[in-house]
């Protein structure tokens, strides 16, 4: 947990015979973070070549991705199927497949063409209705008429021809309304495009229509032509909805089927991923990859037992390796942290991946952020609706892997709730009132100007609060930085470093001076000789940094020609260094009152919103719009003071501390595994 | 000064649409669509962008033509969304912009009547993708699809500028039987009222607009020219005739011989060796058939486009070139969209798809 997992190196020869059954056992295990051998050794010869695998890798998700095409269509996430068993792990035939949901494709095309045919009727029916809707606006006889572009008629046709008479109009955009039926013959009200006159009339006269008399006015027949439209549109709408189940109902009988043939071919596919790094000789199969030192022992048992110990393992540690090479090894990094602490672990890798063999500040960052988190948004209200908040969202999405983000995200809302209610009990704050007496200090009462009665009296003391607390993260900081210096056995580093010994040195030297200076009233520094041994010795000690880094990296074999320009290179360079420390020590620390800052702020406007709800009755009680406005004050305080002092937080750890220690160079550790993201 | 007024004016939008161009489908994601082994699968890769609707449309109407309906209301929608963030210059200039999809919906609308009344074709199956809300003037193009006569569409228009110009070309459409005289009298409409605009603009404005519109001209006109020759038959005088004023890089004589050379590529080659050198290789491939020359031509024009949207894109940010590279790269977004959805309704093959997007 305090440093980065201890990986291993594995490189291993098999027999070819058996590399299905390795590589069985490896996708089961989970634990491979591959390499092609050819990245593990330069001089591998001519007779090892790169081993193809037998099916594409691209044509395989290709594949899947078409399953899961249909899985969408009925809300079926292939992410719920989580058991892939490797036992089950049989060859593919990706033409099969293929085939089979082509097939599945084509079923599903003739239900949307249904439903385009209902669709069609859709059109026809509403333009008839956009038509009469036109008629019923205009007034003017002349524009109905000139306008009229409707065929309304009522005939008759025989009773036994009616489904036919139907069948013919069907191709024709018609409303067809039954009037009555009288023995054989049945009356009916037909509308009809003029521009389809013509075909219209050869229908009717096959059916034998009868014109009847009527005035030409719908309403005459007390007919509602377009609620019947209306109802025959929402008729037509339910069939297509119908259809549209039936292509659910396709898929659904499909699941089953579809999820074997989903899973052979994920599996298949990292399979077959294994083996694209794999070389080979004429009999042989080597591969390399990283694996936790702590699976080394497990894997070895599988490895040998598929192999029935016709194998060779070779097993490497990282440094080793570094120390033959003698040039810095890529391992790909695993930070393993308590559950409870991954949300901090986002924020880490958000950054980026730490170098392997360094400090994982995972649990450094909890512990850093929650405590500038709370000092800005100290308040046992706030705090509470935070981590109902963040109960809520972490529920919401729990079941969901494709919102693993705003699940993190939830879960450090719980955390900056609780540290809020935590530190809203230190300062007493409850909504923004003093509901009950502070542990700490009273935040608000210094704010609004009381003088406060134990250590921290003023708003000063909260500024200072914040700096001794800067200066505290940043002495961590370099004390992070030794670590990692002092583990990766970098010892030049550890002392020129701008955050090794001598800068670290400097930093102090400073903290030192400037409270001297605020200690005598702003009047004297420190004594001179003093002051020589603080700063000057190290700033002198630090000018012969560049020249002995040109002695290492000459050393080295990375001949550098020395000229008359060194000299004034290494001046420059000191120099840049001195400006480099000096501001940016200075900066860094100040930096840190922005937490003092943000907590000030959101008391003060707190303060604002009660004073604001006072404003609503003459004698400053609190009536109905008082709630209101304290209610929507609170709403914006969490919502807008919340998300800035978690973006403080970020930035101060991103930038005022990271940069300290951080190298982030590292590779992250991804095995290919069966519970890997799809 | 002029810096200042133009950061001001052009601050918020440019930043706004420079978001958005980030977000526009890239050619991966095309590709992608083109692999789909049918369509539902290329709907299915569009249901978390943007263009969702077109799915859910798809989905519940089975119909790939009222998908597209949608896509263009939503494309008109952009329009209109930007316009409320410009200033008045600038909006006016790109409510001019928006007049072109009035146009291409009348168009629509007289395709349909022609269709109906000179070719005698049943249009019952057509009718139902017209878009029927008002952009700028109430068309009624119900009623235009329904009248027997040219001069009753005239009528019907009587409150649009686009009655004047049917009624000029009414003969000529009566004579040739042909509708194209009048769509070229509403493309030369559409230019020409831009320009206008374009007039009332800054210079830095006004000059990026008219090098913008000078290239869509130079696209109008030899893909009119090369359908004039090919497929009308018409005379190099009768075709140059009905050309859109003002092209960028196309003036008389180079339209002339573009239509006198059957392999008008290799005048193609020239033009754009001398100033699109980057683009000639897309003229590598070579084409017998005029169809598929037409291809290439379009593809080429639109790459002549998209290396000035890339300049625009990366020069002086506060103009209106940023608005018109937007426009551009949404309008080809779109276009690429249902050229594959359309492509895969119909089984089109892969490398038949990519060589027209």
């Amino acid at each position: 947990m305090m440093f980065t997992t201890k990986m291993c190196q594995l490189t291993a020869v098999v027999l070819e015979e058996d590399v299905d059954s390795v590589t069985k056992e490896l996708l089961k295990e989970g634990v491979m973070h591959f390499v092609k051998v050819t990245d593990v050794s330069d001089d591998i010869g001519t007779y090892i070549t790169s081993a193809s695998p037998k099916v594409s890798q691209n044509k395989m998700a290709e594949t899947r991705k078409r399953i899961e095409s249909f899985f969408n269509i009925i809300n079926y996430q292939s992410a719920d199927i989580r058991e892939l068993d490797v036992t089950k792990l049989s060859a593919v035939n990706l033409e099969e497949c293929n085939i089979l949901l082509d097939e599945l494709a084509v079923d599903l095309q003739k239900v949307r063409d249904q439903q385009k045919f209902y669709q069609q009727e859709i059109h026809k029916l509403e333009e008839i209705k956009r038509q009469l809707d036109l008629i019923s606006t205009l007034e003017n006889v002349d524009l109905k008429e000139k306008y009229m572009f409707l065929s309304i008629k009522v005939g008759t046709i025989p009773v036994e021809k009616e489904k036919a008479f139907l069948s013919e109009l069907e191709p024709i955009p018609s409303v067809e309304i039954k009037l009555k039926e009288e023995g054989k013959t049945e009356t009916t009200l037909l509308i009809t495009m003029k521009r389809d006159s013509s075909r219209v009339e050869k229908i009717l006269n096959k059916f034998d229509w009868q014109d009847v008399e009527f005035s030409g006015n719908l309403d005459n027949l007390g007919i509602k032509a377009e609620s019947e439209i209306d109802a025959k549109v929402i008729e037509l709408k339910e069939k297509q909805e119908e259809v549209n189940e039936s292509v659910k109902q396709l898929v659904t009988s499909k699941k089953g089927m579809l999820g074997d043939l989903w899973a052979n071919l994920r599996m298949n596919e990292l399979f077959y991923s294994m083996q694209s790094f794999y070389s080979k000789t004429s009999k042989t199969m080597i591969f390399s990859g990283w694996l936790p030192a702590s699976q080394k022992d497990t894997l070895e048992t599988e490895v040998m037992a598929a192999t029935k110990g016709r194998c060779h393992l070779e097993w490497s540690d990282p440094r080793d390796i570094e120390k033959e090479k003698s040039t810095p090894l890529n391992v790909p990094v695993k930070l393993e942290n308590p559950k409870a602490l991954s949300p901090f672990e986002m924020l880490v890798r958000n950054y980026a991946t730490p170098e392997y063999g360094t400090i994982d500040p995972t649990p450094i960052v909890a512990v850093a952020y929650l405590i500038m988190f709370g000092l800005m948004f100290g308040d046992v209200g706030h705090g509470f609706v935070l981590l109902l908040l963040g109960i809520w969202g972490t529920i919401a999405t729990r079941k969901n892997p494709k919102r693993k983000g705003l699940h993190q995200v939830s879960q450090l809302v719980i955390w900056c709730g609780s540290v809020a209610m935590i530190t809203g009990v230190l300062f007493g704050s409850y909504f923004g009132y003093g509901w009950f007496p502070p542990l700490w200090f009273d935040f608000h009462g210094i704010v609004v100007g009381y003088e406060g009665t134990g250590v921290v009296k003023n708003i000063n003391d909260v500024l200072m609060i914040a700096i001794y607390f800067g200066i505290a993260v940043i002495g961590i900081g370099f004390i992070l930085n030794w670590i990692n210096c002092i583990s990766k056995g970098n010892w030049f580093k550890l002392f020129t470093d701008k955050a090794g010994i001598l800068g670290a040195w400097i930093y102090g030297a400073g903290i030192y001076v400037a409270f001297y200076f605020v200690g005598t009233g702003y009047s004297h520094l420190p004594d001179g000789n003093l002051l020589f041994i603080l700063i000057g010795l190290p700033v002198i000690l630090l000018m012969f940094k560049p020249p002995i880094e040109f002695i290492l990296h000459n050393r080295k074999g990375h001949a550098k020609k020395f000229t008359a320009g060194t000299f004034m290179g290494w001046g420059l360079e000191w120099f840049a260094e001195m400006l480099e420390i000096f501001s940016g020590y200075l900066a860094n620390t100040l930096s840190f009152m922005r937490v003092a800052g943000l907590g000030i702020a959101h008391v003060s406007l707190m303060v604002a919103f009660d004073q604001i709800a006072r404003t609503t009755t003459p004698d400053g009680s609190f009536n109905a719009w008082s709630i209101v406005i304290l209610i929507l004050g609170n709403m914006l305080v969490i919502g807008l003071e919340g998300l800035i002092a978690g973006l403080q937080s970020l930035r101060l750890n991103y930038y005022e501390f990271f940069s300290k220690y951080f190298s982030g160079t590292g590779k992250v550790y991804a095995p290919i595994s069966l519970k890997g993201k799809v | 000064m002029l810096g200042q007024d133009k950061l001001k004016k052009y601050a918020f939008i440019n930043a706004k649409l420079r978001a958005r161009i980030s977000k526009i489908l890239d050619d991966n994601f095309f590709e992608q669509m083109i692999k789909a082994k049918s369509i539902h699968e290329a709907m299915r890769l569009l249901h978390n962008t943007p263009f969702s609707i077109l799915e859910e449309v798809y989905s519940t109407t089975g119909d790939l033509k009222l998908a597209e309906l949608e896509l263009y209301k939503k494309e008109i929608g952009t329009y209109r969304e930007i316009e409320k963030h410009l200033a008045e210059d600038t909006r006016e200039a790109v409510v001019g912009l928006t007049r072109k999809y009035e146009i291409e919906n009348l168009k629509a609308a007289l395709r349909l009547w022609f269709d109906r009344v000179i070719r005698k074709r049943n249009i019952d199956s057509y009718t139902g993708y017209l878009y029927r809300e008002k952009i700028h003037h109430d068309l009624n193009v119900d009623q235009i699809i329904n009248v027997d006569s040219i001069d009753a569409i005239i009528s019907i228009l009587a409150r649009t500028p686009y009655a004047k110009i049917i009624k000029e070309n009414a003969l000529q459409l009566e004579t040739t039987k042909h509708l194209f005289p009048v769509e070229i009298a509403l493309d030369r409409y559409f230019y020409e009222q831009l320009y206008e605009k374009a007039k009332k603009l800054d210079r830095m404005d006004s000059t990026i607009f008219n090098s913008i519109l000078g290239i869509e001209v130079d696209v109008e006109n030899i893909s009119w020219l090369v359908r004039f020759r090919d497929f009308y038959k018409m005379s190099i005088e009768e075709s140059l005739a009905n050309m859109i004023p003002r092209g960028s890089h196309f003036n008389k004589r180079a339209l002339e011989e573009i239509f006198a050379t059957h392999d008008f590529t290799e005048i193609l080659r020239v033009f754009v060796g001398k100033k699109y050198a980057a683009l000639s290789s897309i003229l590598v491939a070579q084409s017998s058939d005029s169809q598929s020359k037409l291809v290439l031509l379009n593809r080429l024009l639109d790459q002549i486009v998209f290396y000035e949207v890339k300049k625009l894109k990366t020069g002086y940010p506060f103009t209106i070139g940023i608005v018109l590279a937007y426009f551009i790269l949404k309008k080809s977004e779109i276009q690429k969209i249902m050229t594959v959805l359309n492509a895969k309704y119909y089984n089109i093959e892969e490398e038949r798809i990519k060589s027209v997007i």
